[in-house]
């Protein structure tokens, strides 16, 4: 074991810093680097791929799990809890919850907490059970921690946070692949891909590429106007419902 | 099928959308509302974030209120002065809408003064246009005559300064009632997406006592620049106009109004009346309904990039 403190070291340090694109025992990649969001984008299926390859340290590969993680870029959530007030529902309180990933997939090949303990899998932030978002309001942690599931809850509900414990398909001894679903709803922004090796609860070897999401032409020119030049895109919409009005009341003066 | 919409940030089915357009078109060509109390709530059930479907759906109305307008301009069925009045009215209570919307939607309770609303507004003008019409169906079948409303009556509104003359409506009145009811139906407008014909046709008829002939054409005048002006102040002040979703609305909209004038002029006036009155009480219960039974998941979440 001694002899791998160095690598974990190494690997650590080098999480914090960048991320190497390239491990000694694990390569990875993924089916395509960039998602364009168009006009007819109802979701998609992107593949990781990748090989672990063997070296002379490498033990018996019963002892050796995989985890991948995609993680979209941070938003800020406000959830809030209903509570019945003269029998209406009424939502009663509200947190925001700060640092939260837009989108978050795991798959692993055994179940998480079976691979490594709860500090290790903080640590990397493995499983939606062991993301801590920032409270952005005074609540009480009980509380906090029934906001942040259902937060969880809802974000699995849309299908934009996804854990797959059997997710990671081995096509031989060493080559991997897992198939990551991208629903329609996803947040564009800059998503990364990370690949864990773990051997015996540790991690031996972590690997991250970069993946974007983003709307295309025309879409992203709707969303700047809206946002940038609101004022003109307003009338834009004004305009629009105006042509069409005149235009059926002229077809409606013809017809009658 | 499926179309991504730019700000909501969803794909949706675009011949749906397109479907839905034109079936709250045709019951606003039919009925002669706007149909903004039916599109708001379909859109929500759909997926649509409320927010996203109030302010998107104001370009549906201004569409469908244009080509009305224009219709009823033709044959004098219009008081542009009395519009005008309404107007600057509305003007000013859509301003005050699109400001009491984003406090509403900062403090997480627009969903619920937005349903609230609906179900008290429509639920009580839905019961009295039910009772109104059901009395008048049985009325036709004794063969007795209703009695009609008269204009030019007096009442306390004719007590109030600053009067003016509106030739058209033939009143002589003061300016603040129109004022009033415009600046009340323009935060309606802002709050509720519905364009508030179903408020101001029966308050112009036995408030302002106007002739009949010229209301629905005068409302849809107003209506038609009310939901212009709060299409662009939800644009410019919460980004909440969808405008491909704006786009598939207005065109399902300006087709189904055309079908729907056709079968509304086939039907008679009670008749008309209370297919909408049962309409508009069946969303105000169904609303209702989902206010008072227990959520799914008390919990709900809202996204936002930081």
């Amino acid at each position: 074991m001694k002899r791998f403190l160095p690598l974990v070291a190494m690997i650590l340090s080098a999480c914090v810093a960048a991320w190497p694109a390239r491990s000694d025992d694990l390569v990875s990649g993924l089916s395509t680097d960039l998602i364009q969001i168009t006009s007819n984008f109802t979701g998609t299926e992107i593949v990781l791929f990748g090989a672990i390859e063997p070296t002379e340290d490498t033990g018996p590969a019963k002892d050796q799990d995989l985890v991948i993680v995609i993680r979209g870029p941070d938003i800020d959530m406000t959830v809030r809890r209903k509570a019945r007030i003269l029998g209406i529902w009424v939502n009663r309180q509200q947190i925001e919850l700060g640092g939260m990933p837009g989108y978050y997939f795991l798959a692993s090949t055994r179940p998480i907490d079976d691979i490594a303990s709860i500090p290790t899998l903080e640590r990397f932030k493995l499983g939606t059970a062991n993301l801590e978002p920032t409270l952005r309001s005074k609540v009480d942690p009980n509380d906090a921690s029934a906001f942040r599931a259902a937060a969880i809850r809802d974000r699995k509900r849309e299908h934009l946070y996804w854990e797959s414990p059997t997710g990671i398909e081995f096509l031989s001894r060493t080559l991997f692949r897992a198939r990551i679903p991208v629903p329609a709803a996803v947040p564009p922004g800059q998503y990364r891909a990370e690949v864990y090796l773990f051997r015996g609860g540790t991690v031996v070897s972590a690997q991250s590429s970069p993946l974007f999401i983003d709307k295309s032409g025309f879409e992203r020119r709707v969303y700047n106007y809206a946002f940038d030049a609101s004022l003109a895109y307003g009338s834009a919409a004004v305009a629009m419902a105006f042509a069409f009005g005149w235009l059926a009341f002229l077809l409606f003066r013809q017809r009658a | 099928m499926e179309v991504y919409l730019p700000v909501a940030e969803l794909s949706v089915n675009w011949a749906m959308i397109l479907a839905m357009g034109a079936a709250v078109g045709f019951l606003s060509g039919m009925f002669g509302v706007g149909g903004g109390f039916l599109m708001t709530p379909l859109l929500v059930f759909y997926g649509i974030p409320p927010g996203i479907a109030v302010a998107t759906q104001a370009s549906h109305i201004t569409a469908a209120s244009l080509s009305g307008a224009l219709a009823q301009w033709r044959r004098q069925g219009l008081d542009a002065k009395m519009g005008l009045m309404l107007l600057l009215g509305g003007i000013a209570g859509s301003a005050l809408g699109v400001y009491i919307f984003r406090l509403l939607q900062q403090s997480g309770q627009i969903e619920l003064v937005v349903t609230a609303s609906y179900v008290v507004l429509l639920g009580s003008i839905g019961g009295l246009m039910l009772a109104e019409s059901v009395r008048t169906i049985r009325m036709a079948r004794g063969s007795a005559s209703p009695a009609p409303v008269k204009t030019g009556q007096h009442s306390w509104i004719h007590g109030l300064p600053l009067k003016m003359r509106f030739r058209r409506s033939k009143l002589y009145i003061s300016v603040i009632p129109p004022l009033v009811l415009g600046a009340l139906v323009g935060v309606l407008t802002a709050i509720m997406g519905v364009g508030g014909g179903f408020i101001m046709v029966p308050a112009m008829i036995y408030l302002l006592r106007m002739p009949t002939n010229v209301v629905v054409g005068t409302s849809q005048f107003q209506i038609l620049f009310v939901t212009a002006a709060t299409t662009l102040l939800h644009a410019t002040s919460d980004q909440t106009v969808d405008i491909v979703l704006a786009f598939l609305l207005v065109v399902g909209g300006v087709i189904g109004v055309q079908f729907g004038v056709r079968v509304g002029s086939q039907l008679r006036g009670e008749q008309l009346r209370a297919l909408l009155a049962v309409l508009v009480v069946g969303v105000a219960l169904r609303l209702f309904v989902g206010l008072v039974t227990t959520p799914a998941d008390v919990y709900s979440i809202v996204a936002g990039t930081p």
